[in-house]
């Protein structure tokens, strides 16, 4: 039998083990670190956020996800980057507002696997001090989608001429209703407006495919709204809403929610979006063409004389406002990302986004007839210019453009010169003021 | 107390508030606070920074004077689209949102069996989020998959591109708001209604006075009072209207319906201009605080609230 002081100092013992471990446990839970992440919920982030997960875990990291939603993204992170707040450790970043945070963030220059990342699209992600201030997460590339169970490959159209007479012939015989949908309304002019821009050797201001801010200074922002290559795209445009009828009238209205909700009904043959909608064409959940959807090149317009393509990024930066251990460990956490081959692979199988790191493309390729499909119409095609500028006012820009091409568009035939002359003083001032 | 207890030299301090007004303001403390934090802080914080230059992106913050409120009055846009269709449909939806909610009310202040759910019916626009609202409606002119130019083609009608064009963009915003706010027209006029004194009525009835003269000479005569009231009221909040606008249009096509808080809007948000925002809602506000002077004036006389 135990003596009762004994049992009191067994006790007593027993009580001070469990205040010691009662004291070091929340130190120990203490001292995991927690990354914070301000992202758009959307499959592909979120596949490279699983990567980052995993290196996370293995490394006794806190890993929070804070979704926002796209309309409100931008300006919410914008307000608590200038604010130098530490509410995020990583963000989002995408070459549309590249230029605006480029002072916010912290270089990424240093993050190990940066050599293994097209150069290409980081253009819009250069600070002041010529630093990187991104770490590529996707290519966001414009592609053009095909009904594949309506039209062999090289029935595909390599013009715009093709594309209407093409898509004439597929409504004629009542395969499809429409040809082309694409959105045209502001915030979705690439998807009609301006991949034919590029695609006629055009662009918004001179000098034509230029996106050195000094040297649009230089020659005043002058916009080439007027210019005849750009009337031709237009006129392209309102042929084939008013008079072609290859498109819906109404798609001047359109966004991307609208334009994909009728390919996806399997009333259009073409449209041109982001490669990462693949997946959404393909849910036979919310699509009627599954399996039946193939990717090529551009149609040109009459000037240009060979394919191009729009190859951006989405990515991820650090806030400068990020305590210094933490960045420290973002940056392998992201370099994690890079380097995990495994992961991307299965990011572009459950999403249809292309991975950052270009050495996994061809083993990709190599497995997968998809992804060199999209190789094709868009990797090995070169760009002539960027998706979008890179200078503060882009946005006023981008809504000067959108306001007088849907004007043009919503007007008379032979009123189209006269609008775009209107509108490129608009284009120039919103870029100047 | 004696009185010469009393300290001629130092008298007792007069406080500024008795019991009764200190009890007073406790209590309506919190509504000033939350008023001073959420209302007029902002406002007085938006006011400044339209004298500066504050981008969102860049806030340099440094004193600039009159020049967004110039660009802003320069703009074309702005003085011969943007407040003529912000007034435009200020009018149009005020109208016939009164119009609607009055020949409802009416009929609510009759008895007819099952008036109660007809009544409960009619409130739901009401209960309904602006956005939601907006949305549906926007599906429902889908020139594709909308139910509108579903029953046109049904009746051999063509479908149109409603958000396509100006005026056909403008009616379905239109629609829109005046569905969501009949209701509370219908709402107030039936409650107003309800209060007028049965007599004159009845002496009308005696004198074998038509419905159309009664309602003539006697409703809305009486009723003015409360219309007045709901026109001042719903005019300023359809003046600053954006929801709507922004989910079914964004102002488009080609910023033909556009109204002044979408302006705003894109200056602060889309252009990331914060201070032409600021520049163009202290403007909007000036020409609402006039407009509704005006409006209020001139319904008074009419009304003769006054007397």
């Amino acid at each position: 039998m135990v003596s009762p002081i004994r049992a009191t100092r067994r006790h007593l013992l027993s009580c001070l083990a469990a205040i010691g471990l009662a004291a070091v446990l929340p130190a120990a839970a203490q001292a995991q670190v927690e990354l914070k992440v301000g992202y758009m919920k959307h499959p592909i982030q979120d596949a490279s956020l699983d990567m980052m997960e995993k290196w996370a875990k293995a490394n006794n990291v806190k890993f929070t996800r804070v979704p926002m939603a796209y309309n409100v993204f931008q300006e919410k992170v914008t307000a608590t980057l200038t604010t130098q707040g530490d509410q995020f450790d990583l963000i989002w970043h995408n070459d549309d507002w590249g230029q605006l945070w480029e002072k916010w963030l912290e270089p990424t220059d240093d993050v190990k696997g940066m050599e293994n990342v097209d150069k290409w699209p980081l253009d819009a992600f250069w600070s002041a001090e010529k630093k990187m201030t991104v770490v590529p997460m996707v290519h966001t590339v414009g592609t053009f989608f095909y009904r594949s169970d309506l039209l062999k490959p090289n029935e595909v159209p390599k013009t715009w001429a093709e594309l209407v007479t093409v898509s004439q012939k597929l409504q004629k015989d009542g395969k499809v209703k429409w040809g082309y949908v694409g959105g045209m309304s502001m915030n979705n002019t690439w998807f009609a407006q301006w991949w034919t821009m590029w695609t006629n050797n055009c662009d918004i201001f001179y000098p034509l495919l230029e996106r050195n801010n000094a040297k649009l200074k230089a020659g005043g922002f002058k916009s080439a709204l007027a210019d005849p290559c750009h009337k031709e795209v237009i006129e392209f445009w309102w042929d084939a809403l008013h008079k072609h009828k290859i498109s819906p009238e109404a798609m001047t209205s359109y966004g991307r929610n609208e334009a994909n909700a009728i390919f996806m009904a399997g009333d259009a043959a073409f449209t041109l979006v982001d490669s990462t909608h693949w997946g959404e064409f393909n849910d036979p959940a919310r699509s009627k063409i599954v399996g039946k959807v193939g990717m090529a090149p551009f149609p040109m317009g009459p000037r240009a004389k060979a394919h191009t393509s729009w190859n951006e990024i989405w990515g991820w930066g650090i806030p400068k406002g990020s305590p210094a251990e933490k960045k420290k460990l973002t940056k392998q956490m992201l370099a994690a990302m890079l380097a995990d081959e495994e992961g991307q692979i299965t990011q572009w199988k459950k999403t249809g986004g292309p991975p950052p790191n270009v050495k996994v493309w061809d083993k990709i390729a190599a497995q997968d007839p998809v992804f060199k499909q999209l190789k094709h119409a868009v990797f090995d095609q070169k760009p002539i210019t960027h998706s979008a500028y890179y200078f503060a006012q882009w946005p006023a820009v981008h809504k000067a453009y959108s306001d007088a091409s849907v004007k043009a568009l919503s007007g008379k035939r032979e009123d189209i010169g006269k609008v775009l002359e209107e509108g490129a003083p608009l284009v120039t001032r919103a870029a100047t003021n | 107390m004696t009185l010469s207890a009393i300290d001629l030299d130092h008298p007792p301090k007069r406080r500024l508030f008795g019991e009764r007004q200190r009890f007073m303001l406790l209590l309506i403390a919190p509504a000033a606070a939350a008023l001073a934090f959420f209302q007029i802080l902002p406002i007085m914080t938006g006011a400044n920074a339209s004298f500066r230059d504050w981008s969102l992106h860049d806030p340099q913050m440094t004193w600039v004077g009159f020049k967004h409120y110039v660009y802003v009055l320069t703009d074309a846009g702005f003085v011969w689209t943007v407040m003529p269709n912000t007034i435009f449909f200020m009018v149009i939806s005020v109208a016939c949102s009164l119009v609607f909610g009055l020949a409802l009310a009416l009929l609510l202040n009759r008895n007819f069996p099952g008036r109660a759910v007809v009544q409960t019916i009619l409130l739901l626009p009401l209960m309904v989020a602006p956005v939601v609202a907006a949305i549906m409606i926007r599906w429902m002119f889908n020139d594709q998959f909308g139910i509108v130019n579903v029953v046109l083609e049904l009746v051999g009608l063509p479908g149109q591109p409603w958000l396509a064009q100006r005026w056909t963009a403008f009616s379905v915003i239109l629609f829109a708001d005046i569905w969501l706010w009949t209701p509370w027209f219908a709402l107030l006029l039936l409650a107003g209604l309800q209060s007028l004194p049965r007599e004159p009525f009845e002496a009308a009835a005696i004198d074998g006075a038509s419905h159309w003269r009664v309602f003539r000479y006697l409703t809305v005569p009486m009723l003015r009072p409360v219309m007045v009231v709901c026109i001042v009221i719903r005019a300023i909040d359809a003046f600053r209207t954006f929801d709507i606008v922004w989910t079914i249009s964004q102002g488009g096509p080609a910023r033909s319906t556009e109204l002044f808080s979408i302006y705003a809007y894109i200056e602060a948000f889309q252009a990331m201009n914060f201070a032409r925002g600021s520049a163009a809602a202290m403007i909007g506000a000036a020409v609402i605080v006039v407009l509704a002077m005006i409006i209020f004036r001139v319904l008074n006389r009419w009304a003769e609230v006054s007397k």
